[in-house]
């Protein structure tokens, strides 16, 4: 904050003069224009007047300070005399009287000390040096004190900070003179005043601040900063707190301590903000804020241990014979008194949140939130905010009571609720908060979590089918959706709350991904939400390819199959393709989404996107993306009946053998029907969550695992060049499983045609709900087993220290493993990958295990996906 | 008074239609139909609507959290259309980081010309450290809603969630309006900015630098760009990394994210994209702009005395029709200009 002054500019117009001499002819010469200092003499103990030219710096003027009583000062700008060593009479001419008067003073001065010197021979003190003492505050003076407070260096200021302070009525006095001059309208004598207030300001000691802050003085001082003489206009300060400004007492306070407090805070706040903005430095700031901080502790502390008053403020928030406009000052109070609790100690911060809650202030917010009035239902919203940013579990308690409930309920519906032209983001916000994966805990946990999902996903996707156009029209006009819906408008809901609801649930396949896919899998919550495709607003249509995007990032293969079972990915591509030809934000999430399956070699996806769409994306082979998915659909099909390194593999896999057949053998068990939901995705799934854990400790991306995936390439791309470093060894080993795991597997093949006809096989998944908890828990606990794995891990995790580029580095590693492995198949790809897949995410398993082990709750069914610091807006919660 | 501006405004209303219209046709997917007699008053009204919130910004006045939000919805549905790389036609004036230096964008816009006249590309850091981070921001995006085709905002690596938490514009949000929500609005904004521009083939602009994941300027094409800026990754690189002599090839960056890339590096990204040089922001540079590479890449900055202490000049560049350039150095706004600041504290209190 603040620009840092020209030194003394003031100063300079002060001792701005024009040098006169009076020539034969009588009349005034000019000598030239320059500034004027009075300063020691050369090799000599004797001070002179200097004026030094201002364009070129030659000396206009040297005159020896002479003891006699030749000086006159005429009209309050000219100094002129008689100079007895030359026989001239010389005149200087000031532009500002102010300059003219201060080096009056100092002539006067120097004459003076000439006589003391003579008397005692103390040499004079340089006016540049360390100020002796301030002169009494008058009028007169203030030219002397300016130029004491402008001048002094660094020494000079603690000398001088001292000197104000030993001083007990110099405050008194300036405001006395200010006063004056105002009533006067001595303009000078304001601006002279207003730049030593500013010079005392500056020098930032917090023992001034604490005498002009009080309450004798600060409104007067805020006047005299009025007047600025750099700023036009005066400006009005104390009308504002005068006029303007209203102190509200929901609750009379009585404690006049208390009182002078909250003002004193609303008005140093007054100073920062408006009055002295432009000329703080980051110091002063800090000090002025530490001001309003401890205060705001002090009010805040004294009134949360005054039983009497806090629960006065509640009995009068739940009465209902509180009027209206009463019950509303009430709220905003709390959410002021909430909001300045941060200036407590974190300790105390919580303990107060939790009185509050004791009090009842979530049944205080919860009939807030069902108010008309908007504006108080967002300052509802507020207050759990606060309390989120301090501890969510606070809250989350709440909802273990029936009373949560309906809050929960509230909050949900205030989502979907138009607020007008108001902001309503902080519900999404509040329930991302309340959701979070990373800091659910406790009991609360699965109760939150069971209410959201039971009672109100359904609702947020009916929203969305109720807001998109019916499927029969999109079917019937084809590929003429895009192009004709584009001015479609559908009432009700605004697009912003869409794209929230849509917001929300990206974020619950990332921090819930087994509990939302389960209604996944069960009621077509996905092509629910792809009707959003329909809709005319492109970042809408954006979104929903986001979804899908967050989806696949799960690597979860029942998921994969549904997709392909439902023809889900249809809509997507139609969007896409009429889209055409246009470079946008649509075109590149498409594209980003094929080149993520390419890259993750998603070969059922790859397969289905080909075969089902190709004549629809054949025109679009001129982008690179989409002819290389196609060269890699060949490569695919191709690779199926190579086989050229099997013997490397075969020498490599005997050391796995036994744990292989260990697992190979669990495998078969478990995943005797094809169709069974729970197979192996689970431990697949954490790979996503090992990505962001190991990104160099810094956060992921906010909600995008992804980040990391975009830097991964096989052998398709050549241009990504990394600065060198080893492959990790690992990829070797994992190379040997797979190949080990192929060979011995000799499955019949399970290469058919993916189901592109829409075959519902909803009975199936209905009736397998809890078997697939059951199934998932068993993969779980059995994927940390193979004693295999831990040596693997125990390369990751070094792997992990490498820094920055090592997580992705570890990345291409895995994919480029993957890649050769799928080149030399022998046998299907898509059965394949499947093995493959589960591998390697046994051992992502095992890396979470190592890397962060306090997220792992075995047997659990839920684990964070995200890192716990990879959400910004826990970031925000933070500040 | 008013009567006197009418036909200007009139003519800005066909202007702004012609060009809607325009857009609609040049990619020929038949949408004009849709734009009946009401969508046409309804865009008039807008644009007044607009015109009077970008005086008002002009004045350093920011807006009130209800007008935030309707520009940014509009301003979502006009960058969702634009491309990870955005064309630009010339002439155009290419402006560097301002980082929320209000007055001194005005005096850029003084020595470059207003926006309608002059077709700008804005290069990224509109926000954080300055002291004007919400009007800025907000004028440039009014700008870019009410001339889409004039204006050009691209992204810098200040237009993120995590970056604006530290370095002033979550503050001044807060500090602004009493909450975060205009924060929350303005960083959602960000995630739709364009990431470069592509100024008639032959001019490659970006905030940082290029990547060692982007060798050619379709590599950008495929990145999905409505995300937090990632912490590595060629979205990343793009937003982040910086030129440097000594550097040959790629080098780890002191910054943390990015890398430094050397002349050999800008050579061949140019020579394999038939580009004629790169210009990009990022650095502070004292005398506003600065070549490396023997002319093949420009850092131009438009932040004059950087932080109100760096005592730098600042530099916008200017190129005609047929490309040829012309720097304009300008220094910070003198003093009597700058306002004091809008921001007037709620006006009751109760603590």
């Amino acid at each position: 904050m603040g620009a840092p002054e020209k030194p003394h500019p003031n100063t300079n117009s002060m001792q701005r003069v024009k040098v006169y001499r009076l020539n034969d002819d009588g009349k005034w010469d000019d000598q030239g224009t320059g500034h004027v200092s009075v300063d020691y003499l050369e090799r000599s103990e004797e001070l002179g007047l200097f004026v030094y030219d201002e364009d070129d710096n030659e000396t206009i003027l040297l005159h020896r300070i002479n003891s006699d009583d030749i000086y006159r000062k005429q009209e309050d700008t000219i100094i002129s005399w008689r100079d007895p060593e030359y026989a001239t009479e010389l005149a200087l001419s000031f532009q500002e009287p102010s300059g003219c008067s201060y080096i009056w003073d100092h002539i006067c001065n120097v004459q003076r000390n000439i006589h003391f010197n003579t008397l005692n021979s103390e040499p004079f003190h340089n006016v540049n040096s360390e100020p002796r003492e301030l002169p009494a505050v008058e009028l007169s003076t203030l030219p002397l004190i300016l130029k004491t407070v402008v001048d002094s260096g660094f020494a000079d200021q603690l000398r001088l900070t001292e000197l104000i302070l030993s001083d007990q009525e110099f405050f008194r006095k300036l405001m006395e003179v200010f006063k004056m001059c105002e009533d006067l309208e001595n303009i000078d004598g304001l601006h002279m005043i207003f730049k030593i207030i500013k010079g005392i300001v500056l020098l930032n000691s917090p023992a001034i601040f604490e005498r002009i802050f009080s309450d004798d003085y600060i409104v007067d001082i805020i006047g005299a900063l009025e007047y600025d003489p750099e700023v036009p206009r005066v400006q009005h300060h104390r009308k504002f707190l005068k006029e303007h400004v209203v102190f509200k007492e929901a609750i009379p306070i009585k404690d006049p301590v208390v009182l002078s407090k909250i003002h004193q805070t609303y008005r140093v706040g007054f100073l920062k903000d408006v009055v002295l903005a432009r000329i703080l430095d980051e110091g002063i700031g800090a000090n002025l804020n530490s001001i309003i901080h401890s205060n705001n502790a002090y009010v805040v502390s004294l009134l949360k241990d005054d039983s009497t008053f806090i629960q006065e403020l509640f009995a009068r928030l739940k009465s209902p014979t509180t009027s209206q406009e009463s019950q509303k000052n009430l709220v905003y109070f709390l959410h002021e008194f909430c909001s300045l609790s941060k200036s407590l100690q974190m300790v105390q911060q919580l303990r107060l949140f939790r009185d509050l809650m004791n009090e009842g202030i979530f049944d205080v917010v919860t009939n807030v939130l069902q108010s008309q009035d908007k504006k108080l239902v967002l300052t509802g919203t507020d207050i759990l905010i606060l309390f989120l940013n301090q501890d969510p579990n606070l809250l989350r308690s709440y909802f273990v009571r029936q009373e949560g409930f309906a809050l929960l309920g509230l909050l949900v519906k205030g989502m979907l609720t138009d607020f007008g032209e108001n902001m309503h983001c902080q519900f999404l916000e509040i329930l991302r908060n309340l959701l979070d994966s990373c800091t659910l805990s406790g009991p609360q946990r699965d109760t939150i979590i069971d209410i959201f999902f039971e009672r109100h996903l359904g609702q947020l996707i009916e929203v969305i089918t109720a807001a998109c156009p019916s499927e029969n029209t999109a079917d019937a006009s084809g590929k003429l959706i895009g192009a004709g819906q584009r001015f479609q408008r559908h009432s009700g809901t605004k697009p912003e709350i869409l794209s929230n609801i849509c917001e929300l649930l990206c974020f619950c396949v990332l921090h819930h991904p087994y509990r939302i896919k389960c209604n996944f899998l069960l009621n077509n919550v996905i092509e629910k939400i792809l009707l959003l495709t329909r809709r005319a607003e492109r970042y809408l249509v954006v979104g929903a390819v986001r979804f899908v995007r967050t989806i696949l990032s799960r690597h979860d293969e029942h998921l994969i199959n549904y997709f392909i079972r439902n023809n889900v990915l249809k809509p997507i591509i139609d969007a896409f393709v009429s889209n055409g030809n246009r470079y946008n934000l649509l075109h590149s999430a498409v594209l980003e989404l094929f080149e993520f399956i390419r890259k993750e070699n998603l070969k059922l996806l790859l397969k289905y996107i080909v075969d089902s769409f190709w004549d629809q994306l054949v025109k679009f082979e001129y982008l690179a993306s989409i002819h290389s998915l196609k060269v890699k659909y060949e490569q695919c099909l191709d690779n199926g009946g190579t086989k050229d390194s099997t013997n490397v593999v075969d020498l490599r896999r005997r050391n796995d053998e036994r744990a292989l057949e260990r697992e190979e053998e669990r495998y078969f068990n478990e995943d005797s029907d094809e169709e069974d939901v729970a197979s192996a995705s689970v431990p697949r799934s954490q790979k996503g969550h090992q990505q962001p854990n190991l990104s160099n400790g810094v956060a992921a991306s906010y909600s995008h695992p992804r980040s990391l995936v975009d830097y991964e390439d096989d052998e398709d791309d050549e241009d990504y060049k990394p600065p060198p470093r080893k492959q990790p060894e690992a990829s070797e080993e994992d190379d040997g499983i797979m190949e080990s795991l192929r060979v011995k597997r000799k499955l019949p093949s399970k290469d058919k045609e993916p189901e592109l006809v829409k075959k519902q096989k909803l009975s199936k998944n209905a009736k397998s709900k809890d078997s697939v908890f059951a199934a998932l828990c068993s993969t779980l606990s059995q994927a940390v087993l193979p004693s295999k794995k831990t040596s693997i891990s125990i390369h990751t995790n070094a792997r992990t220290v490498e820094g920055r580029m090592g997580s992705s580095e570890d990345n291409q590693g895995d994919v480029q493993n993957i890649s050769r492995s799928s080149s030399n198949n022998s046998s299907i790809a898509a059965e394949d990958n499947h093995v493959e897949k589960e591998a390697e995410s046994s051992r992502s398993f095992s890396d979470c295990l190592q890397a962060k082990s306090e997220n792992i709750q075995l047997g659990g069914e839920e684990r964070p996906l995200v890192a716990p610091t990879s959400s910004p807006e826990m970031a925000v919660n933070g500040s | 008074m008013l009567l006197g501006f009418e036909p200007g405004v009139y003519l800005w209303r066909i202007i702004w239609k012609i060009k809607r219209r325009g857009i609609g046709e040049g990619e020929g997917e038949g949408e004009g139909e849709g734009e009946g007699e009401g969508e046409g008053e309804g865009i008039a009204e807008m644009s007044s609507e607009l015109d009077r919130q970008i005086e008002q910004l002009k004045r350093c006045e920011a807006l009130k959290e209800s007008e935030v939000k309707a520009l940014c919805l509009k301003a979502m549905e006009i960058l969702v259309e634009e491309s990870n790389v955005q064309r630009v036609d010339a002439p155009v004036t290419i402006c560097g980081d301002i980082h929320g230096q209000f007055y001194d964008m005005k005096e850029l816009f003084k020595v470059g010309g207003d926006c309608p006249n002059t077709n700008y590309l804005f290069l990224g850091d509109f926000v954080d450290r300055g002291f004007y981070s919400v009007e800025t921001f907000l004028l440039l995006l009014a700008l870019k809603v009410r001339y889409p085709d004039r204006i050009t905002l691209i992204r810098g690596n200040h237009e993120s969630r995590q970056i604006t938490q530290v370095y002033g514009f979550y503050d001044e949000c807060l500090r602004k309006y009493g909450s975060v929500n205009v924060w929350r609005y303005c960083t959602d904004i960000f995630d739709y900015l364009s990431l470069s521009a592509l100024i008639e083939n032959k001019i490659f602009s970006v905030h940082g630098g290029l990547s060692p994941a982007i060798s050619t300027l379709d590599q950008i094409r495929t990145i999905d760009r409505k995300q937090e800026v990632p912490h590595d990754g060629a979205m990343c690189d793009l937003l982040w990394s910086d030129p440097e002599d000594i550097v040959d090839g790629w080098g780890l960056s002191p910054r943390g994210a990015g890398f430094l890339f050397g002349g050999s590096v800008v050579s061949s990204f140019n020579h394999s994209n038939n580009i004629d040089y790169i210009c990009r922001a990022h650095q502070l540079v004292m005398e506003g702009y600065k070549w490396m590479f023997n002319n093949q890449i420009v850092t131009v900055w438009s932040a004059p005395n950087y932080c109100y202490r760096c005592g730098n000049v600042a530099a916008i560049l200017e190129l005609d029709g047929n490309l040829n350039k012309q720097f304009r150095v300008f220094e910070a706004a003198p003093q009597e200009s700058r306002g004091t600041p809008a921001k007037k504290p709620a006006p009751d209190y109760f603590l």
